[in-house]
């Protein structure tokens, strides 16, 4: 009896531990955002992902790099322009109409098919902010195909990285 | 009338834009730097845009794990955004031989970040934006009415870019600077404006739209280095290439070129969409490239040249604008219009007539008379007048200067009460073809009715010449018996500066009391015959100039004594040895032509100095005829060696006399040459130069008769050759 609570004791303790290092293991997806034929200024993108609660719980990707705007992509600033912590992915220039842009963004294999969002959030300079550009539930389908935007985006498509 | 709306929109637009205008241009020139420095980095190959894409885009796809997109700068430096072998996803500039990277994307330095952002929207988001947009439009505005402007000073478009008449530092290089800028600043305005009305989606939509095909199933995939069209397109005319997202079969490559967008199948090779891109996206990119000046350096420079004129202007425009209001500002008159005895109107544009109407007036007020002086718009009914003088500038091609705009109006319905002598000073210039037109105007209007008669002639003074004006002074003092002193402010000098020359040679005076000297530097100096030659006699310091006429490496003077001429009579007393002391100045409007056909040369008197020197000194033999005017044949004795031994040497060709004293009707230089008008006209014709030198009314006797000679034989006026730099004056 003792054996079986010592030996249960390491599995509880070893699947733990591996489910503890599954935790950290992510991949990587191609992401491409293709905006629609819009006129003016370039489009601030921020994709965000979000938890089961419907709150913001990273930052993945920035698109455009002249924070002074950022305050005009309201609902991720409020999170964000608190803690302001480092992004990695911000790159450089903004999109404008008809262009698109091709980023990876790395995703914990756990929030798959757990609840998580991929929120993508647009707003340009003088013209309107979509909270919800584009909004979907992080499921091993979703991942691989195509979802139409409602604002400036047209449509995003994601592909997960081969290697 | 015309001129001064012209002039008052120039002004006012740029009283309100200035602030805006200031910070626009200051950041436009430091935003200059920024293409510059960028073409200097070292991302560009050379005949890297030579390169097709059936090359680079397989090299691309071996270096790199995945490949997005491949992109062609201004400078010509390729880019690409790939996931590199390692896993990471990168931007970097590559050599598009070889695939490798080459640097890190240029990051905005701070400055320039900072510059941008003042220049486009200063600070201020949307706001700052219209404001910045407004404010080019009103300098695009300025810019035009400036042109207007000088096309109505120079007199036509023709006269665009000749010579300008400098009437003080701030005016001559507004104009002169403005006739080479405007046209950069109206392409920099211009594009501004257009870059704001596309920020606030006020153009047409320039998007491109592809229409995509039912994909069909490729059954024989070819190698994207076996794609026709991609060994046909050479880098040279790209600007971006965009990879398919995918291998799936919708997915294009997306080839966007200069004037065009391809969408390419991936696997056939295929052009399946072929768009223009449209004439707005043009003019947007031509925009862009022509406002900020991207990818060549030279553009670059001449928009920093621009910023920097328009800075200057702001501090030109506003200085001139303060100086005029001073000018015409300031009248305190002592007596009141009705109980002054001489009247005095001035008709000026930019001040300067102004000015010598006032000395004038001092003048008179000095010697205990009633005055009064006002501007020919307010011409009027003078109770106690005696005289009226008018000072009359004239503007553009004859018309009314600014503060005489109403004039002749006014004249019709007034009516004096007296008869009322009166006298016109006309102030123009000889460069412009209609020579004081409306002073000419003026005194006719004044001749023709029965209230005025004359006290004196029209006087007309060339480019405000302080001489003639004196001229006129001293025709008025002996036509009315007075005595008035004209106090005209001299440069203060620098007696430091001086040279010291030692008197070689000196004549004595000859029959007309002329003499030559000759000086020689002691310390190595720089001089050609016609520079100057500024001394500062002792008695009263006051700069007295010669024309110089360098023999060998002496300076050559010629001087006329006058009775109680301080200079004159200082170089008189000199002895050989003696020491002078004095300072060179450089007059290279006056120098000999060494690469012209001909040259005619005319003076009168001493006035020959120069002359001498340039005929001694032409090696090249240049065709030269000089003309001569002096009052007895005794007075060439002076000269005759020098000429003798030019003739001989053929340096000078053909030399003409002309003597007022030896026969019983005089004859004066302008005589001469309306005798020998064909070669006077055949060398203007075949771009030779006459170059004129002595007293200013011989200057004006040949003037008047060389343009008879011009309208006649070659049908232009003076004026044409004149600003065709073909007259050289320098008279005194």
């Amino acid at each position: 009896m003792k054996n079986i609570k010592l030996v249960s004791l390491f599995v509880v303790l070893f699947l733990s531990l591996v489910s503890f290092s599954t935790l950290e293991e992510s991949s990587k997806y191609k992401c491409m955002i293709q905006m629609t034929n819009y006129t003016g200024e370039g489009a601030y993108v921020v994709i965000s992902l979000i938890n089961p609660d419907g709150e913001y719980e990273e930052t993945l990707y920035v698109q455009g790099d002249d924070d002074e705007w950022y305050n005009t992509v309201e609902s991720w600033w409020n999170f964000y322009g608190k803690k302001r912590q480092n992004i990695d992915a911000i790159t450089g220039a903004t999109i404008s109409g008809g262009q698109r842009a091709i980023t990876v963004i790395d995703i914990e294999d756990n929030k798959i098919d757990t609840g998580y969002k991929l929120r993508f959030e647009t707003a340009v300079e003088n013209q309107e902010y979509y909270t919800t550009d584009v909004e979907f539930e992080l499921t091993s389908d979703n991942v691989k195909t195509k979802i139409e935007g409602q604002g400036f985006i047209r449509y995003i498509r994601m592909l997960p990285q081969n290697n | 009338m015309t001129i001064s709306i012209w002039r008052y929109s120039h002004l006012i637009l740029a009283v309100i834009s200035s602030l805006f205008i200031l910070i626009a241009s200051v950041t436009g020139a430091i935003l200059a730097f920024e293409p510059i420095s960028n073409q200097l980095q070292p991302f560009a190959i050379e005949d890297g845009n030579m390169v097709s894409l059936a090359e680079i885009l397989p090299t691309l796809q071996q270096n790199y794990d995945e490949v997005f997109t491949v992109e062609i700068d201004k400078n010509n430096f390729v880019s690409t955004s790939v996931i590199t072998k390692e896993g990471n996803s990168e931007t970097f500039y590559i050599n598009p031989f070889t695939g490798e990277k080459l640097g890190e994307i240029i990051k905005k330095a701070p400055i320039f970040e900072f510059a941008t952002n003042l220049h486009r929207s200063l600070f201020l988001k949307t706001t700052g934006r219209i404001l910045i947009g407004v404010v080019s439009f009103l300098l695009f505005i300025i810019a035009i009415t400036g042109i207007q402007l000088i096309l109505k000073r120079q007199g036509g478009l023709k006269r665009f870019f000749s010579k300008v008449v400098k009437e003080n530092f701030e005016q001559y290089y507004h104009v002169v600077i403005g006739r080479y800028t405007l046209i950069p600043i109206i392409i920099i305005t211009l594009t501004g404006v257009f870059l704001s009305l596309e920020k606030f989606n006020l153009l047409p939509d320039s998007k491109i739209s592809h229409n995509y095909p039912e994909p069909t199933e490729i059954d024989n995939p070819l190698e994207i280095d076996n794609f026709t069209i991609f060994q046909d397109i050479k880098l040279n005319d790209v600007t971006s290439v965009e990879f398919p997202f995918s291998d799936d079969i919708e997915d294009y490559f997306i080839i966007k070129l200069k004037g065009k967008e391809l969408l390419v199948n991936q696997f056939s090779g295929e052009v399946v969409s072929n768009q223009n891109t449209s004439f707005v996206a043009l003019i947007s990119n031509w925009s862009l490239i022509l406002h900020t000046g991207q990818g060549t350096v030279i553009w670059s420079i001449i928009l920093l040249i621009a910023s920097l004129a328009i800075l200057f202007f702001m501090y030109s425009g506003f200085a001139m604008t303060l100086k005029r209001r001073r000018a015409t500002s300031k009248i305190k008159n002592k007596f009141t219009k009705d109980n002054a005895e001489y009247i005095i109107l001035v008709g000026s544009e930019t001040g300067h007539t102004f000015n010598a109407a006032k000395l004038f007036y001092n003048a008179l007020i000095e010697t205990s008379q009633s005055a009064y002086i006002s501007v020919l718009n307010d011409y009027s009914t003078y109770n106690e007048a005696k005289q009226l003088i008018i000072f009359a500038a004239t503007y553009g091609e004859g018309e009314a200067p600014n503060s005489a705009s109403n004039f002749k109006q006014l004249f019709k319905k007034v009516n004096p009460q007296q008869n009322i002598q009166y006298a016109v000073i006309g102030f123009g210039s000889f460069m412009y073809p209609d020579y004081c037109k409306y002073a000419v105007e003026v005194d006719l209007l004044l001749r023709n009715h029965e209230k005025f008669d004359e006290n004196l002639p029209l006087f007309k003074i060339n480019n405000q010449s302080f001489e003639e004006y004196k001229l006129w002074i001293n025709q008025w003092n002996h036509q009315n018996n007075l005595d008035l002193k004209i106090q005209f402010k001299r440069p203060k000098i620098n007696l430091k500066n001086l040279k010291e020359f030692r008197v070689v040679n000196k004549t004595k005076p000859n029959i007309d009391n002329s003499f030559l000297v000759q000086l020689r530097p002691l310390k190595k100096s720089k001089f050609s015959s016609g520079d100057l030659l500024s001394v500062f006699p002792e008695v009263d310091f006051i700069e007295r100039q010669y024309s110089i006429g360098k023999i060998e490496n002496d300076i050559l003077l010629s001087i006329k004594k006058h009775e109680f001429g301080v200079c004159s009579t200082y170089f008189n007393n000199l002895k050989v040895n003696s020491i002078v002391k004095a300072k060179v100045k450089r007059n290279f409007d006056f120098h000999f032509p060494n690469t012209t056909s001909e040259v005619v040369m005319i003076a009168n008197g001493t006035g020959i100095a120069p002359f001498l020197g340039m005929v001694s000194d032409n090696a090249n033999k240049i065709k030269t005829h000089l003309f001569w005017g002096g009052r007895t044949k005794d007075s060439l004795k002076l000269y005759k060696n020098i000429i003798d031994e030019a003739l001989n040497e053929q340096k000078l060709t053909n030399f003409y006399t002309a003597y007022s004293q030896e026969q019983k009707d005089k004859i004066y230089v302008q005589d001469l040459i309306l005798e020998r008008q064909e070669l006077l006209s055949q060398v203007l014709d075949n771009n030779g130069i006459i170059m004129i030198c002595g007293s200013i009314a011989m200057q004006n006797r040949v003037l008047e008769v060389l343009n008879i000679i011009t309208t006649r034989h070659l049908n232009k006026a003076l004026s044409e050759f004149e600003s065709n730099s073909q007259l050289k004056k320098d008279c005194y």
